[in-house]
């Protein structure tokens, strides 16, 4: 019972952080879209295009 | 929480007195840091050599900022001076002089531009200035600079260049941040309580469209740079000195700390001062750095994402690189957060 709980728990975090990501990446998204249509009236930005492996 | 391990800490030793602001240059070779005890040093980021000195300046220097070049440096001082310097050849350049400490200094994204904040003191209003800097020649300047506006209520102590060149973003001692036109002095926006005490640092995310303040309320928030939203809120428990956004992974860097006179000997001894590694996204606190014997007052990622440098009440610099292990942590799984 304790552990069907827990678990329940877990997946309403996993749930609510999931949400979290992809409100936080819809919002980048679309500031990066808005940046790139004002390219030209600023200087290129020095992106960090680097991954680490 | 992990306690971040940091591979070989360099220790910085040019300062006598606590640190104010460090810096990196865009390429992140160079790292700048001034302190109160006059001196503005130059170091190279990855082994913690000295390039050179700025020396000119009369009291604290409480900041600096570098240009997109590395060309010029600018600092700003108690002695109510504000310099140009030749990033090279420490050479000063120009020197503007006002009636008041300058407390805040910032070039624009193309380093056409300065803005400068000036203490309010009996003497003078607070004020922010927006400087046009001659690029070819930086030993001829215009002392006059092309706005100058006095933020009224409360005064400001920090401003930067926001989303873009034309407007300038302010820190304030009530806690307000605010947006100002950088050329008609003009508030466009405000957040009144945006926090409840001073605000200490304001550093903008590598695209400028977001920021992050620290606040001596024992909190840091990210910010929408052009609607000044509130996006995300960090809650520690210590008064902070400054917060940094980190490349490559999703973590603010949090450092503060309680002044010596209200911390234990113990800790003071033992260097228990950490820098904080809070998620950017899920508001959580995922790590720490310690190391300092004071208070943190100042925190620069380089650029890179792959080292950071502490500046501290106690006169040194840390300069930390990140192991393998803060690259592969996913605390939460495969939920990754565009930059």
């Amino acid at each position: 019972e304790d552990a069907a709980e827990e678990s329940t728990v877990s997946a309403e975090l996993i749930a609510s952080r999931r949400r979290l990501i992809d409100e936080w990446n819809a919002w980048r998204i679309k500031v990066k879209r808005e940046l790139k249509e004002e390219k030209g009236k600023r200087p290129q930005q020095r992106h960090l295009q680097e991954k680490v492996e | 929480m992990v306690r971040f391990t940091s591979k070989r800490p360099i220790l910085l030793q040019g300062h006598e007195r606590s640190l104010t602001q460090v810096k990196y240059n865009a390429e992140g070779d160079l790292l700048f840091s001034c302190s109160k005890d006059d001196t503005v040093n130059a170091w190279y980021s990855h082994n913690g050599e000295r390039l050179g000195t700025y020396g000119g300046h009369n009291g604290t220097v409480w900041t600096l900022d570098v240009d997109y070049q590395t060309k010029f440096l600018v600092t700003g001082s108690a002695d109510n001076m504000m310099k140009l310097w030749d990033v090279e050849t420490g050479q000063c350049l120009y020197t503007w002089e006002f009636l008041t400490a300058v407390k805040r200094v910032a070039f624009s994204e193309d380093g056409e531009l300065i803005v400068c904040v000036t203490e309010q003191r009996a003497v003078a209003q607070g004020a922010i200035r927006v400087f046009k800097i001659n690029r070819h020649d930086g030993r001829i300047q215009d002392p006059e600079p092309i706005s100058l506006f006095h933020p009224i209520g409360t005064k400001a102590t920090l401003a930067s260049f926001g989303w873009d060149s034309k407007h300038i973003i302010t820190g304030h001692e009530s806690g307000k941040v605010a947006i100002f036109d950088a050329k008609t002095g003009e508030e466009l926006r405000a957040n009144e309580k945006a926090h409840h005490e001073p605000v200490t640092d304001l550093q903008l995310a590598p695209d400028r469209s977001y920021f992050v303040t620290s606040s001596k309320d024992k909190s840091a928030r990210l910010h929408d740079s052009r609607t000044l939203a509130v996006l995300k809120t960090y809650t520690t428990e210590t008064p902070l000195n400054s917060a940094a956004i980190a490349p490559l992974r999703p973590y603010v860097l949090l450092g503060g700390g309680q002044d010596a006179m209200s911390v234990t000997t113990t800790s003071l001894r033992q260097g228990k001062f950490e820098t904080r590694f809070w998620h950017k996204v899920f508001e959580e606190e995922v790590g720490r750095v310690r190391g300092h014997f004071g208070p943190i007052n100042t925190i620069a990622v380089h650029p890179d994402g792959r080292s950071y440098s502490s500046g501290g009440e106690d006169g040194f610099v840390r300069v930390h690189f990140f192991d393998v292990s803060y690259f592969k942590a996913r605390p939460y799984g495969d939920l990754e957060a565009e930059e």
